[in-house]
């Protein structure tokens, strides 16, 4: 009897140490790619130019780095090495005015907001003069609930991932409705179904990436609008952690040059970097408030000479960040 | 001169009850998760008449407002506002400004 109990131990216990094994192996995945290293940051918590109170979206130029400074309300723009040079919005839902502006992305020398109190999507010039709104509070078609992150397509379409609203939606530059993933306001963790979407970036091929906020991973739909695939975690269906290639409340999603996936992974403090097919490159970053530590990675962008910016939001700066040769 | 000083001490009085009124509200919520959540919950209390100075504490899971004097919250009114944001509404302490 007692031989049994020890065999019936013994296969439990290597029955386990299998399974572990199995899932390190299929869904742990080793970097591939030779990472990033730690450049400089810039910033501290205030109100004063160059200070931030909850730095939340980051984009930019060729030369310029555009950061969303949430509370402050207003938009904050720097040179590369972090120097200070304009800034523009203030509180309010006027024309130009903001109310908690989010993740951006800049397209054909323009800056577009998302706007999340005021439930629209603010077109900047570079200067920061206010060119035109798209959206209003709503749930019906071209309405939003919460924007948090928008993308613009190489023929103008927006994509705007409205967070309450539980829907990407893709619109004409003019604003008109052409189709929404998601079923609106109804959190789901199936294919095509979001759970708090935060963000959106788009390929020249009209490829979709969505950050699947609260799901914990990436969703990805073709230029027809058809589903492709998930990533983040077993299955990608809710199940966060901080191994390689799983995340914990994903907050910001950006293409590289090359048409890599950069993401912000919020709560492991880092930014992972996937193949568009979702397979795991690199990561950089781990919690603190020392060089190249994150008290919440919250927004990502590239920079035209390969840098990545990253938005450190409780430590109320940015990082920058050089790719390893 | 005794009706001056009496009705200086009777606006002193009627100040400090205007700057004594309203109604601090501490709220626990389960389910926050990052800020746009906090966000969400800032923009839902906004719109509720006579709130003011909004608090929205993640790590705690605490939401926190200023009433003005003469409104009140109602459980009920924030088991719904919280469950509209996405989170659960768990209690609530008020306390005289």
């Amino acid at each position: 009897m007692l031989k049994l109990l020890k065999k019936i131990i013994i296969g439990l216990v290597a029955f386990v140490i299998g399974l572990v094994f199995i899932v390190w192996l299929v869904w742990i995945p080793s970097a591939t790619g030779p990472g990033y290293s730690y450049v400089l940051s810039w910033g501290s918590k205030g109100s004063a130019a160059g200070q931030f109170n909850d730095p939340i979206g980051i984009a930019t130029t060729a030369t310029e780095v555009f950061v969303s400074d949430a509370r402050n309300a207003r938009i904050q723009v720097f040179d590369y090495d972090g120097r200070f040079i304009r800034q523009f919005g203030k509180k309010g839902d006027g024309p130009g005015e903001l109310g908690r502006p989010m993740n951006l992305t800049m397209a054909k020398n323009e800056l577009y907001v998302a706007d999340y109190f005021n439930d629209r999507i603010q077109v900047f010039s570079l200067d920061g003069t206010p060119l035109r709104s798209i959206g209003k509070h709503g749930s019906g078609p071209g309405e939003f609930n919460a924007p948090g992150g928008v993308a613009v397509g190489v023929n103008g379409d927006l994509y705007v991932a409205d967070f309450y609203g539980q829907r990407v939606e893709q619109l004409s530059s003019d604003g008109q409705f052409i189709r929404q993933w998601g079923n609106t306001g109804k959190v789901g963790i199936w294919a095509g179904e979001f759970n708090y979407p935060t963000d959106v970036a788009v390929a020249d091929d009209g490829t979709v990436y969505v950050a699947d906020g609260y799901n914990d991973r990436v969703q990805v739909f073709d230029a027809q609008g058809q589903f492709v695939r998930k990533w983040g975690g077993p299955f990608g269906m809710d199940i966060f952690g901080p191994f390689n290639g799983w995340f914990a409340t994903v907050t910001s999603i950006t293409l590289d040059k090359q048409g890599n996936i950069l993401v912000a992974d919020f709560y492991n403090n880092r930014v992972q970097k996937f193949t568009p097919q979702g397979k795991f490159l690199s990561s950089f970053g781990e919690k603190g408030t020392g060089d190249g530590q994150f008290q919440k990675a919250i927004a990502v962008a590239e920079g035209a000479d390969g840098s990545v910016f990253v938005a450190d939001f409780l430590n109320n700066r940015i990082q920058k960040w050089k790719p390893i040769p | 001169m005794k009706k001056k000083i009496i009705a200086g001490l009777f606006g002193l009085l009627l100040m400090q009850a205007a700057f004594a009124a309203g109604t601090h509200y501490e709220m626990r919520v389960d389910g926050l998760a990052c800020p746009f959540c906090a966000y969400g919950i800032e923009k839902k209390l906004k719109a509720v008449d006579g709130v003011s100075d909004i608090k929205v504490d993640l790590n705690k899971g605490l939401v926190s407002v200023n009433m003005a004097e003469g409104k009140e919250l109602s459980e009920e009114q924030m088991k719904k506002l919280f469950k509209d944001a996405g989170f659960t509404y768990r209690s609530m302490k008020k306390s005289p400004l």
